[in-house]
């Protein structure tokens, strides 16, 4: 009789499991799995919503009208679809990744039968233990920002900018720490993301700032391998038993 | 999108602010509540929502209006709300009011009051607030924001991930180590690990 993971219970319990008939009828003969089950809808219960307080709408109104400026209506540009050009060269790239990133699934999936350790992109092993809990949150927010930096077609906003430069002084921490605890592939990915974000800290924001930075730093094979590195530090803390 | 909602952004984008009252009217109080979940206190929910709605008003000429309103601001309140926690984690001097049981102001805490309770559901749920709050620390901003979306506000894994920005299966997997990390700090007092 094959288990199910506690992942999948989770899922079944949120009900974003395709399998729910299966599932079901397995917990009516699995004790073992059904006291699993029980203690991941009990904890939904308990974390289920608390109220919210009701804002102000009319303070928070008056608040927010005196800092809107008066708008002015953009005239259209007749040579509005130019704009366009940068839409073939991003498709042929985009082409390009996938080819990639199918080669490169397909060798971490057969490396993975041989090693639990995995490389990537020729920086070395990385180590699977997590060197400081606090990296998943910072992984995460790398996560954000160069999907953003992916996206994006004009100038990046000011809140992004702004994140950028926060995150710049804890990465460096990230590196130091990485490269004392001997994960070398870990600290040469952080260290490249470090790049990026000093260039988008200290380079001011024009129209192609951001493109260009995808052009030169690769920030789609950098977003693959911080993702890589959060699947690692998934793997380590175990999340599924 | 409704037609009053078109008309209004028509009308904002044509240099009349007060027609973004419409928006402001249908949309704030709910895109306050997702502040809340994600900031759990009521001061930088409040301020969230007030920067998010700023942004949308300042970005309303780039709104393609094949999405809802209500999608894109939902998108830019989230990502202002997992800003500001992370800044205020950064910030070790910053003390927001927040939660708790014991109203205190050296800790800058508040009571939300509830009128319906005896004693002995008051202190019932003194001891299940606490041990709420100690779970949810332990999560990374994206985890509670998604968890407590998915499953405090019934948002869609696939509008959780594009306001996310991050992938369908990210913010899934984010959601079960969120509950799988809830259902361990449970463990002690609940028998939430069996």
């Amino acid at each position: 009789m094959r288990h199910f993971s506690e992942e999948e219970l989770i899922a079944y319990q949120l009900q974003e499991n395709s399998d729910a008939v299966a599932i079901s009828s397995h917990l009516e003969n699995c004790r073992e799995c059904a006291d699993v089950s029980e203690s991941i809808a009990e904890t939904l219960r308990v974390f289920s919503a608390e109220p919210a307080p009701q804002p102000d709408l009319e303070r928070n109104w008056h608040r927010l009208r005196a800092n809107l400026s008066v708008l002015t209506p953009q005239r259209r540009s007749r040579f509005e679809f130019l704009r366009w050009n940068w839409a073939w060269p991003a498709t042929g790239l985009a082409a390009a990744a996938i080819v990639l990133l199918t080669v490169f699934g397909v060798y971490l999936h057969r490396s993975g039968e041989m090693k639990r350790n995995v490389a990537v992109n020729g920086h070395g092993p990385i180590t699977v233990e997590p060197a400081d809990p606090a990296i998943a949150s910072h992984l995460e927010a790398a996560e954000r920002l160069l999907t953003e930096v992916n996206n994006s077609s004009g100038p990046l906003d000011e809140g992004t900018r702004e994140q950028a430069h926060s995150l710049l002084l804890q990465n460096a921490i990230y590196v130091r720490n990485a490269r004392n605890s001997g994960a070398l592939g870990e600290a040469a990915i952080l260290e490249n993301f470090g790049r990026v974000l000093t260039t988008l800290d200290n380079e001011p924001a024009t129209e192609h700032s951001t493109w260009r930075l995808r052009l030169e730093m690769n920030t789609s094979g950098l977003l693959l391998d911080i993702r890589i590195l959060q699947q690692n530090d998934d793997r380590s803390q175990g999340v599924t038993q | 999108m409704d037609k009053t909602e078109t008309e209004a952004i028509r009308d904002v984008l044509a240099g009349d602010r007060d027609a973004y009252r419409v928006l402001m009217d249908r949309y704030f109080s709910s895109v306050t509540r997702v502040a809340f979940r994600i900031t759990g206190n009521e001061a930088d929910a409040e301020e969230a929502a007030q920067e998010a709605f700023l942004r949308a008003y300042n970005k309303l000429s780039s709104f393609r209006q094949d999405s809802t309103f209500s999608t894109w601001i939902m998108r830019i309140v989230m990502n202002t709300a997992i800003n500001l926690v992370e800044r205020r984690n950064r910030d070790l001097s910053y003390h927001a009011s927040r939660i708790d049981d014991e109203p205190s102001p050296t800790d800058h805490t508040v009571r939300v009051s509830d009128k319906q309770s005896g004693p002995e559901t008051m202190l019932l749920n003194r001891e299940a607030a606490s041990l709420r709050r100690t779970a949810m620390a332990e999560l990374t901003p994206m985890e509670r924001t998604a968890f407590t979306l998915r499953h405090m506000e019934d948002v869609p894994m696939a509008e959780i991930a594009a306001a996310l920005n991050v992938t369908s299966n990210s913010a899934k997997q984010a959601v079960f180590r969120a509950v799988s990390k809830l259902r361990r700090s449970l463990t002690p007092v609940a028998g939430g690990l069996r």
